[in-house]
């Protein structure tokens, strides 16, 4: 699960005027723990998950979980 | 209902019940054979084998044949086809000509077999003596089963019978190739060895079995008709010994099914076990003629059919198997199950251990109707055992959380302050006060018990009594609240005894969703009111609903809503129908409330409507997709139910249940509510009219709860905290948040959110902003620019994982 074209992504954190960086972050649905690359602002830590991700691979993982 | 046996009931069967399970699986007859197939007896699949010659797939055709037939190229050609007696085509006009069909997929289909391999003979050595058809198919079977054969024969060529049809049915040439591949496999032949009774005893002795296949013998033998042995000896004899109709086809059963009891004597295991279904038997399904429609038999014009004319024979034939069910509902056809087979995969979902549950978007794709109960004629039905299912999945926390969260949240809303209300009668105002007490002065002795105690009603729930409560439910509410508070005022007017109304929800999705918990808690609720009340009878105007009393909640006197119209008679302003044609969809919550079905058509008819019933109607009325919350869990799902009722109707739909009237008009079905016939003013408008939206949804509930309590009785809302945010949402968008199940609200919380703390992101090269809160289990992103005039959205979406906080 990773943030497609994250390279280019335009957006910053407007809290902290930062660039978004490729960090490692802890994700959890259902009891289910994982560990992924997203992109986030280096200061308040803010994730940001674009649309493509949340209705994508997300989405596919969620419903794997929910199945298991 | 008493209290114990109210909690005993909600707390039925909270783990899955598997004896249910196997009893639906034996009962379902969705792989019993067709009437030909079962009378034949080497059980060809009459309906496979006419499925492919209707394609003109005539190789495919003659595959299936020769997957029970042996030589079809030659028995193909000569099988006296006694299935045909059997073909229900015959109740009706004439049954299918199998037998010349056969006979065209040999001429069109026919292609040399693969090479059989034969197994190394170590399972004992068989003499048979007759190398006619069933001697022949008894050897050839017993090579197969890795037997030692060895053919007496005694004229100088194998085949009997066979050579009887030379010339006619087939060449010579034929004959020959087909007799080779005997030997190529390895049986040893005798020829001109003829065997007479005293031999028999010799070989008797050297053989572990002997099978006789002479056609005549000089002496009687008792032959078993199951066994087919002789005496109890290691002796077994079938063929026109047995048969003494010459029949073709029965003799090669006998040679199978005496090859059969061969190795089961040879190896020492029960002759009989297992075996009641050889030879012809009559299968337990009785198709249902209701929609065949009857088409003469196609005649040949040749020796054998035309290609042309097998096609057109073949598409006569039914392809008979029970799919009673299916036929009637998209979600077993979208799944491709019959009841067996549906109630298999939810025994193996329920036992997963470790790894994936692959049969929960099934179970949760069901309208629980009830239509498959109705349309079984051995008493299966899924709807229990859905519910069971689903209930146990909740159990053991295995539900899927996004099938049914929406629907549970929305349930909640409904059940709370923003909704949920309970009133008795408003004050009667004076004028109508006035025109009471000239009544009570012409009608004392009928009205005086009823209008004096409508004058002493109270306005706070439980102080006085009621005799009435009006219920209109959850999505009537937010589909029609001008209807609904039309409603009420109607009844107000015409029924004396006092009417208080409550709004709420049912608990229909908790026992959709599995949700036990949540039903009780909501039945609960509804009792504990009605008993606060004096027990008023409730008028419904939601099939749902009345589904729901039926089963949680027993005890309460209800009545429909359209029975009141009946009773009371339609108001004076409703609009005549001047003779339209309507299709009746009734609402599945209520198939089995004759009262409720009757009602309906009354009002349609009194109203100058003409009705024109669908196929489905009344007990056996289909679901439009909403019921068992499949619009939730699958959408899709959803849309084949609609269309399904579509393709079933050619007039505007008339329906009585809000969610029907929803999915219909969505799919661009011209739909009436039942309510727009009474209450309606611009009818072609209403047929077409989009229905509110999810958002718009909560809105209406909450607006209709203020304005009766403002009109009716005075009590003005508390004050709503001011937002000042002004959302801009494009017509887009408002689509997207309803297929993403996104409500305004919930856009207003993020985006309120993030003004006021400033998280969220911006990309300049846009000035877009983009921010996300989670709000219980769900995390929501809104996209949206700061306009001059306000926020415009341009993008919602959501998930439930959840990022860890740093």
């Amino acid at each position: 699960m990773k943030e497609e074209h994250s390279q280019n992504l335009p957006w910053v954190c407007d809290k902290c005027k930062k660039e978004l960086v490729l960090s490692k972050v802890k994700v959890s649905y259902l009891g289910g723990n994982f560990e992924v690359e997203l992109m986030k602002c280096p200061q308040c830590n803010t994730v940001f998950i674009g649309e493509e991700l949340a209705l994508g691979k997300m989405l596919e993982v969620e419903r794997g979980l929910e199945d298991k | 209902m008493g209290k114990a046996g109210f909690f005993r009931f909600c707390l039925l069967e909270v783990n899955m019940d598997y004896q249910k399970l196997l009893e639906l699986q034996e009962r379902c007859i969705s792989d019993e054979p067709a009437a030909t197939t079962a009378w034949c007896p080497i059980h060809i699949d009459v309906a496979a084998f006419n499925m492919e010659m209707e394609k003109g797939d005539f190789k495919k055709a003659y595959k299936v044949l020769e997957k029970r037939m042996p030589f079809p190229r030659l028995i193909g050609m000569i099988c006296d086809h006694p299935c045909e007696q059997k073909c229900v085509r015959e109740k009706i006009d004439r049954a299918i000509s199998v037998g010349e069909l056969e006979r065209a997929a040999v001429s069109y289909g026919c292609a040399p077999s693969k090479k059989a391999l034969s197994p190394p003979k170590t399972s004992g050595k068989v003499a048979v003596i007759g190398g006619g058809i069933s001697g022949l198919i008894a050897a050839l079977e017993l090579d197969k089963k890795g037997f030692a054969v060895t053919i007496y024969e005694q004229s100088e060529r194998l085949g009997g019978r066979l050579w009887n049809y030379e010339g006619k049915c087939y060449e010579k040439k034929v004959i020959e190739e087909e007799m080779q591949t005997v030997q190529k496999l390895g049986i040893s032949v005798n020829y001109h060895y003829r065997i007479e009774n005293e031999e028999l005893h010799k070989i008797i002795e050297e053989y572990d079995a002997v099978y006789l296949g002479t056609g005549k013998w000089e002496k009687e033998l008792q032959i078993d008709p199951q066994t087919f042995q002789v005496g109890g000896l290691s002796l077994f004899a079938g063929g026109g010994l047995y048969h003494k109709d010459n029949s073709i086809i029965y003799s090669v059963s006998s040679g199978k099914r005496a090859a059969f009891s061969i190795e089961r004597f040879v190896k020492k295991i029960s002759m009989t076990a297992e075996r009641g279904r050889e030879g012809s038997f009559v299968t337990p399904f009785d198709y249902n003629l209701q929609d065949a429609v009857p088409a003469e038999r196609v005649e040949k014009s040749g020796d054998v059919y035309s290609e042309a004319e097998a096609i057109e024979e073949a598409k006569r034939c039914l392809k008979c198997r029970c799919n009673q069910c299916s036929k009637g509902c998209s979600h077993l056809r979208r799944f491709n199950m019959s009841q067996k087979g549906y109630a298999k995969q939810i025994y193996i979902n329920e036992n997963v251990i470790m790894g994936t549950r692959y049969a929960n978007k099934m179970i949760n794709s069901c309208a629980m109707c009830g239509l498959c109960g109705e349309q079984c004629s051995h008493g299966n039905g899924m709807e229990d055992i859905i519910r069971a299912t689903r209930e146990s999945m909740v159990e053991k926390g295995k539900m899927p959380v996004s099938a049914h969260d929406f629907a549970l949240k929305d349930m909640e809303f409904s059940n709370s302050d923003r909704f949920f209300l309970v009133k008795s009668p408003p004050p009667i105002p004076k004028e109508k006060l006035e025109q009471r007490e000239r009544e009570l002065f012409t009608y004392p002795r009928i009205t005086f018990s009823n209008y004096a105690q409508s004058l002493y009603k109270g306005d706070k729930p439980g102080t006085e009594k009621v005799d009435y409560l009006f219920y209109p439910g959850c999505q009537l509410s937010a589909s029609y609240p001008e209807y609904v508070d039309k409603t009420y005022r109607y009844l107000l007017d015409n029924i004396k005894e006092g009417v208080g109304i409550m709004l709420g929800c049912c608990g229909a999705p908790a026992d959709w969703a599995g949700r036990q918990d949540l039903m009780k808690e909501s039945a609960e609720r509804i009792k504990n009111t009605w008993l606060e009340m004096g027990k008023p009878t409730f008028i419904l105007a939601c099939s749902s609903c009345s589904r729901v009393f039926e089963r949680y909640l027993k005890d309460i006197n209800y009545v429909a809503l359209w029975e009141i119209f009946v009773r009371y008679g339609l108001p004076k302003e409703a609009k005549k129908g001047g003779g339209s044609v309507l299709n009746v969809h009734d609402a599945c919550g209520s198939r089995h409330n004759k009262i409720i079905h009757e009602s309906v058509r009354k009002i349609a008819l009194e109203l100058d409507y003409k009705i024109d019933e669908l196929k489905y109607t009344r007990e056996k009325t289909k679901c439009c997709g909403y019921g068992g919350l499949v619009f939730y869990a699958n959408r899709e799902q959803a849309r084949d139910f609609v269309k399904d009722r579509m393709d079933e109707s050619s007039k505007d739909l008339l329906v009585y249940c809000a969610m029907c009237k929803d999915l219909f008009v969505e799919e661009g079905k011209r739909t009436y509510h039942i309510l727009d016939l009474i209450f309606g003013e611009d009818m072609e408008k209403l047929a077409a009219k989009k229905m509110p939206n999810l958002s718009e949804r909560h809105v209406n509930r909450a607006h209709l709860k203020q304005k009766l309590l403002k009109d009716l009785w005075g009590e003005e809302p508390e004050a709503k905290k001011e937002n000042t945010l002004k959302l801009i949402i494009p017509p887009e968008v408002w689509k997207i948040m309803d297929e993403r199940f996104i409500l305004f609200e919930d856009i207003e919380k993020v985006v309120a959110h993030a003004q006021n703390t400033g998280e969220r992101f911006f990309n300049p090269e846009n000035s877009n902003y983009l921010a996300s809160l989670r709000i219980e289990n769900v995390t929501y992103w809104v996209r949206y620019e700061e306009k001059e005039d306000g926020i415009l959205v341009s993008s919602v979406y959501s998930h439930r994982m959840e990022v860890a906080k740093e």
